[in-house]
């Protein structure tokens, strides 16, 4: 069986957080994540490995597990660029889907900010397989007014902290 | 709650699509409206459908509508989408594509995302349009 055998440094999000029914974040598959040096591109890096179970019926990883992935890069990773931590609602999305994926590949996302005012995110996202680019994205999220709901809700499992 | 008259569950789904269905369907004077229920396994943190579950299901009803207009099988090249509404858990949800515009390799597709009550996502698309002789083995 496939193992989702991340890279180095990444850690496995855990949004479920010991809540008993999955949302779709945990329903899709293992997201992983890896916080590289602060002000880098590498600031926040989210990761997972394609399995069958991600794919569309002609074998490629399925443009809506593309989709949840950049959607999810934008907030959070956008998010962490601004210093925010809240949950950001999703305005407006593009995707252009530039090359597919297969079952095995090692997937990417990076968020660049593009810019924060007091009301919306802008930023661009891109998924990578390697060098190479598989989906180009921009999103435009709301930054809610007042503390907004925490955006504390998924943690990483963290191999020192497992009991 | 019980699932409209005249859908039909895609059981030919695969992969992705049945991993995080039942999608439903029904033809309607020619043209597909696609229909979900969504449930907890498709929620985010606030315990609304979460957005890519919504962009998936909006993609795939656009691109069955290049199918039932054109007789051609699709990929999606660029996709656009305004949230418009949040979807709650347990309200039946549609979506419809309507080709707007092709050529002999692209068809331009607008589509939207409706629950009982509002909009809740809109979507406009350009789809390449596969070779009449390719075939795939099942559709999603």
């Amino acid at each position: 069986m496939l193992q989702d055998d991340p890279p180095p440094d990444f850690l496995k999000i855990d949004f479920a957080r010991g809540r008993p029914e999955p949302t779709f974040n945990s329903h899709i598959g293992n997201l992983y994540v890896k916080r590289g040096e602060k002000g880098t591109r590498d600031e926040f890096v989210m990761g997972f490995r394609v399995h069958q179970h991600m794919c569309n019926p002609a074998g490629g990883l399925h443009g809506g597990m593309m989709m949840t992935v950049a959607d999810l890069v934008g907030a959070m990773g956008g998010g962490t660029a601004a210093g925010l931590r809240k949950f950001l609602p999703t305005v407006n999305m593009t995707f252009d889907f530039v090359a597919p994926a297969k079952v095995g590949d090692w997937v990417e996302g990076r968020a660049e900010l593009v810019r924060a005012t007091r009301s919306l995110l802008f930023t661009n996202i891109y998924l990578t397989v390697g060098e190479q680019k598989i989906l180009r994205a921009s999103s435009i999220c709301k930054i809610p007014s007042g503390d907004g709901l925490s955006f504390g809700k998924a943690r990483l499992v963290r191999e020192d902290a497992k009991p | 709650m019980a699932i409209p008259s005249g859908f039909r569950e895609l059981t030919e789904a695969s992969g992705f699509a049945a991993a995080n269905g039942p999608w439903f369907e029904k033809i309607e004077d020619g043209r597909a409206i696609r229909g979900f229920l969504p449930g907890a396994q498709h929620a985010n943190a606030l315990g609304i459908v979460h957005g890519g579950m919504l962009a998936a299901f909006l993609d795939s009803a656009m691109g069955v509508s290049v199918w039932q207009t054109l007789q051609r099988r699709a990929v999606t090249l660029t996709l656009s989408l305004d949230y418009l509404g949040p979807a709650r858990i347990g309200d039946w949800l549609e979506a419809v594509g309507e080709v707007v515009g092709h050529d002999e390799q692209m068809a331009q597709v607008r589509g939207r995302l409706y629950g009982p009550r509002h909009q809740v996502l809109g979507g406009l698309g350009a789809f390449a349009l596969l070779s009449r002789q390719r075939t795939l083995k099942t559709r999603s």
